[in-house]
């Protein structure tokens, strides 16, 4: 059951005025997964604020960094949810959790951020979680 | 980074392992009490279900989380033999419960609630032996002063109220203030104000590298409850 989307509206702002795109439906999932050269971060955005709460101010401070994804873009679960389900499609050995942070390069998944890795982290320690995956993976030659 | 639950357990919200003599559930922690933990999209696994050990199956699950099996389970308390969060395992099973896996036969209590924390033993400030960084620590600071451009300021290290164990240690760069405590520290300094002074006399800092590590990490003698993340506490 959906959430109302005057409460949701400030969460999707939260990551999308980061620049990141939000994708709302599964061929929009498609159409950026396609894309598959380069590096590409997909993340799963949620309600919860034990979790979420904590995870997209984290994004916020990983975006800081030089090296950060070719492209970036944002479903929302339990809102969006045939978009969320196209997108963890591209991840579907993983157990669904939400939020949750995929990295992808050159389409394959080279990363992930599960939501027990992320709840009760502050958003420092997921940033530097995220750096330290945009170090190892998203550095240009 | 605590939950917005306050009349529910500490853990809510948190995904956690439960281990029992039977078996050991993981799921998120909905809420805990002398009854029963409840938890919610868990999913069980038994001693060499699925060819897997209970330690096989727990770091898998520690890496990418778990297939919900139930939408919600209660474990009565009696059966429980401890509660810990996932995160705790990403590096395998945490020592103190090594041995404790295969047979689960002791019976502990789960964690308590958080007890009223009893007044720390003033510090004087000044000191200069308050915190401690490892080698490690110590070098990620410099690497980040320098990547991070932080030239000229110094590691701030606090307490403020919050987090799931009632206090949550904080960690930036900044000027020194009036009132700190400064620690010279091999090309930077810490500042401490007087009141983070008193919580953080003993302390470590160190720091975790790699992808799974947990990054910067306080190791404080002097609590008596931290949370699985290590980033909250209560003395």
């Amino acid at each position: 059951m959906p959430y109302p989307e005057e409460l949701v509206a400030p969460m999707r702002a939260e990551l999308t005025s980061l620049g990141v795109e939000e994708l709302r439906t599964a061929a929009a999932v498609d159409t950026f997964m396609k894309q598959n050269h380069g590096t590409a971060m997909v993340i799963v955005n949620s309600v919860c604020g034990c979790a979420a709460g904590g995870a997209r101010p984290g994004v916020r401070l990983a975006l800081q960094s030089p090296n950060r994804p070719d492209r970036i873009a944002t479903v929302f679960a339990g809102q969006d949810q045939e978009a969320t389900a196209k997108a963890r499609s591209y991840f579907s050995d993983i157990p669904p959790s939400s939020p949750c942070v995929a990295l992808f390069k050159d389409g394959e998944l080279v990363h992930f951020v599960p939501r027990h890795l992320i709840e009760g982290r502050s958003p420092q320690m997921i940033a530097q979680e995220l750096k330290s995956a945009f170090e190892e993976h998203c550095v240009k030659a | 980074m605590g939950t917005f639950h306050h009349d529910k357990h500490e853990l809510h919200g948190i995904t956690v392992v439960v281990e029992t003599p039977e078996k050991v559930f993981v799921g998120r922690c909905d809420d805990m009490d002398a009854a029963e933990v409840i938890l919610l999209d868990a999913d069980e696994h038994a001693e060499g279900q699925g060819g897997r050990s209970k330690e096989e199956y727990l770091k898998r699950a520690a890496k990418f989380g778990v297939w919900k099996k139930h939408a919600r389970v209660s474990v009565p308390r009696e059966e429980v033999a401890w509660v810990r969060r996932l995160s705790e395992f990403t590096q395998g099973i945490p020592a103190d419960l090594k041995g404790g896996m295969a047979t689960a036969t002791a019976v502990a209590e789960p964690p308590a609630q958080v007890a009223a924390a009893p007044a720390p033993k003033p510090a004087a400030p000044g000191a200069q032996d308050v915190v401690v960084l490892t080698e490690a620590a110590k070098e990620e600071v410099r690497r980040l002063i320098r990547d991070d451009k932080k030239v000229g300021l110094g590691l701030r290290l606090a307490v403020s109220g919050g987090g799931c164990s009632g206090l949550v240690y904080k960690l930036d760069f900044d000027k020194k203030k009036d009132g700190d405590v400064a620690i010279a520290c091999e090309g930077f300094e810490v500042y401490l104000d007087k009141k983070s002074t008193i919580y953080l006399r003993g302390v470590t800092l160190d720091h975790q590298k790699g992808l799974s590590g947990k990054g910067f990490i306080f190791k404080n003698p002097n609590a008596t409850n931290t949370c699985g993340c290590g980033e909250s506490f209560s003395v």
